[in-house]
């Protein structure tokens, strides 16, 4: 061997382990979804309850949580502060080229910056499907699936507070891109088996036990004011759906999919239109007339020639509603749109992980 | 079992040697892991085809290169990688030669920073790596040479490295 291929060696050492196999496939899924008609099974946003425009972590310049598989606390009981986000670290590559996800497992950082292990939150099934978390709009509420109750759990991260669900679901039920989203006030909790099939989803109040089933054709978005916000898509129709049963879908022309939560005044949503070809263009929708009110192109993201909208996510303000935004395999941040204008600004910068979760907004791989 | 078991075996399989020449190309960990990271999602839209008739890692290999040399093409700005080397902290022989021939590199054109990778790391022949990059036998001998001349005179330090016998005798 030459030297000059030893050196040359001796820097690919450097590279660092990674493991793409998954994420190569999310962005695969998500690419599909703009350019063919998968858009049906789109990635559901998930954005919580609510419906005061209040402050979320977000509003607050957040440094990007390091990733480094350090030594990390536990959560710890008690009182903690709301959350800026949460990730599942990735699974460990061995050097005889063995994956091991069996020390796969959530973390949170809350909005001071202090990231803890989140043991009791499963994070995979036996059968290696992942199960999501889901954070409130406020960062304040956490809900996690955990194996031992088989059923899930939410906790208050201000008050330290803890609710069991009385509803047993086995870890069976869990399927690939099950779904979770949870309430502001941590009341209710809607669990979808497995996004984009017709399997029924499952409205629970964790307080009184009381399920009410959530028709598989649909996608939660959010649960706000006893609302909870479903999309269907392909054709597409948004219904808000009473906590109590009822409501009847909006119907818009046109395919749209990256929906986010229902605007503070009640009126609009914002969506990403199937197809269009440029996801920096935003469309506000009317959910009671399904009327286009508005396209704004988004101005001032990054010009990564990887970045893309990863998702949608809640409203900051009465005229601001927030996205994320991001490259595959690459780093992702939040940014406040200006919902009149298009003119963006950055809120949250996050560091890389295989599956991020920020608050209102559902999982979304990097 | 889903329909993307397969590319999932044969990305856990090979993906570290796949990122190792990433890294050697782009220099930078993040840029090799977002250029690994396109390639994939390409080949796993071809995985159906690939896996039957077709040679994944040849196919992923030569995406690697090309998308490499593609997107250096396009304005970028050189950005060395700030991180730290991972490895070692003495400052050996070995050690000063890897961090010179990093920085060297870096300041080759795209196709003859991929020469230099494939021809004497990959150890590919000359035919080979014409296949690969989509090339004649006759530029990659000049851009080999060209490669070598500009890495002897950006980086005097490392003739050494390039004046051995087998070196010299790939440039001629």
């Amino acid at each position: 061997m030459t030297r000059l291929r030893q050196t040359l060696n001796d820097i690919a050492d450097e590279a660092p382990l990674v493991n793409l196999a998954d994420t190569a496939i999310a962005g695969y899924r998500r690419r599909r979804r703009f350019t063919t008609g998968a858009a049906a099974l789109g990635t559901a946003l998930v954005l919580a309850a609510a419906t005061a425009a209040t402050t979320v972590p977000w509003q607050r310049q957040q440094p990007a949580a390091s990733q480094d598989a350090g030594t990390v606390p536990d959560l710890p009981a008690g009182k903690i502060g709301p959350l800026s986000h949460a990730y599942r670290t990735r699974c460990e590559i061995r050097p005889q080229r063995t994956v091991n996800c069996d020390e796969v497992e959530w973390r949170v950082v809350t909005a001071a910056g202090t990231t803890y292990r989140v043991p009791q939150a499963l994070a995979m099934t036996t059968k290696n499907w992942s199960v999501p978390v889901s954070i409130s709009r406020d960062g304040r509420m956490l809900a996690y699936y955990s194996r031992q109750a088989q059923a899930h759990v939410v906790r208050d991260l201000v008050t330290g507070a803890e609710t069991t669900s009385p509803v047993t679901v086995e870890e069976d039920r869990i399927g690939i891109g099950s779904m979770l989203v949870v309430s502001d006030d941590g009341r209710y909790v809607v669990f979808d088996p497995r996004e984009g099939s017709k399997d029924p989803g499952t409205l629970i109040d964790v307080r009184t036990g009381r399920t009410a089933p959530v028709n598989g054709k649909y996608e939660v978005i959010s649960v706000k004011g006893g609302v909870v916000e479903l999309v269907r898509y392909v054709k597409t129709d948004l219904w808000l759906m009473p906590v109590t049963g009822g409501g009847k879908p909006v119907r818009f022309k046109g395919p749209y999919i990256m929906f986010n939560e229902v605007s503070p005044d009640g009126r609009t949503v914002a969506a990403v239109r199937w197809g269009q070809g440029n996801q920096d263009v935003m469309t506000l929708l009317d959910v009671k007339t399904g009327r286009v009110v508005r396209r704004l192109t988004m101005r001032g993201l990054p010009k990564d020639r990887f970045a893309h909208l990863m998702n949608t996510g809640p409203w900051v303000s009465g005229h601001e509603f927030t996205v994320v935004y991001g490259a595959v395999g690459g780093r992702a941040a939040t940014y406040a749109v200006d919902a009149g204008t298009g003119r963006t600004r950055r809120l949250t910068g996050y560091g890389k992980a295989g599956s991020l979760v920020v608050p209102g907004v559902t999982e979304v791989s990097q | 079992m889903d329909r993307h078991d397969g590319f999932r075996e044969f990305v856990l399989a090979r993906q570290q040697a796949l990122m190792r020449t990433a890294y050697l190309l782009t220099g930078d960990a993040h840029l090799a892991e977002d250029l690994l990271q396109s390639v994939l999602m390409k080949v796993v839209r071809q995985w159906h085809k690939l896996s039957k008739d077709g040679n994944p890692e040849a196919y992923t290999r030569k995406a690697l290169v090309n998308q490499y040399i593609s997107w250096r093409r396009r304005p970028r700005p050189e950005v060395p990688s700030g991180d730290p080397p991972e490895r070692g902290l003495s400052h050996d022989d070995a050690t000063l030669d890897r961090i010179v021939l990093r920085q060297a590199l870096a300041k080759l054109a795209p196709r003859q920073r991929a020469v230099i990778v494939l021809r004497f790391r990959e150890d590919l022949s000359e035919a080979q790596t014409a296949e690969l990059l989509g090339c004649s036998v006759g530029t990659v001998k000049s851009q080999t040479h060209h490669a070598l001349a500009r890495l002897r005179a950006v980086a005097p330090e490392l003739a050494h490295l390039l004046s051995e016998q087998e070196i010299v005798e790939v440039a001629r």
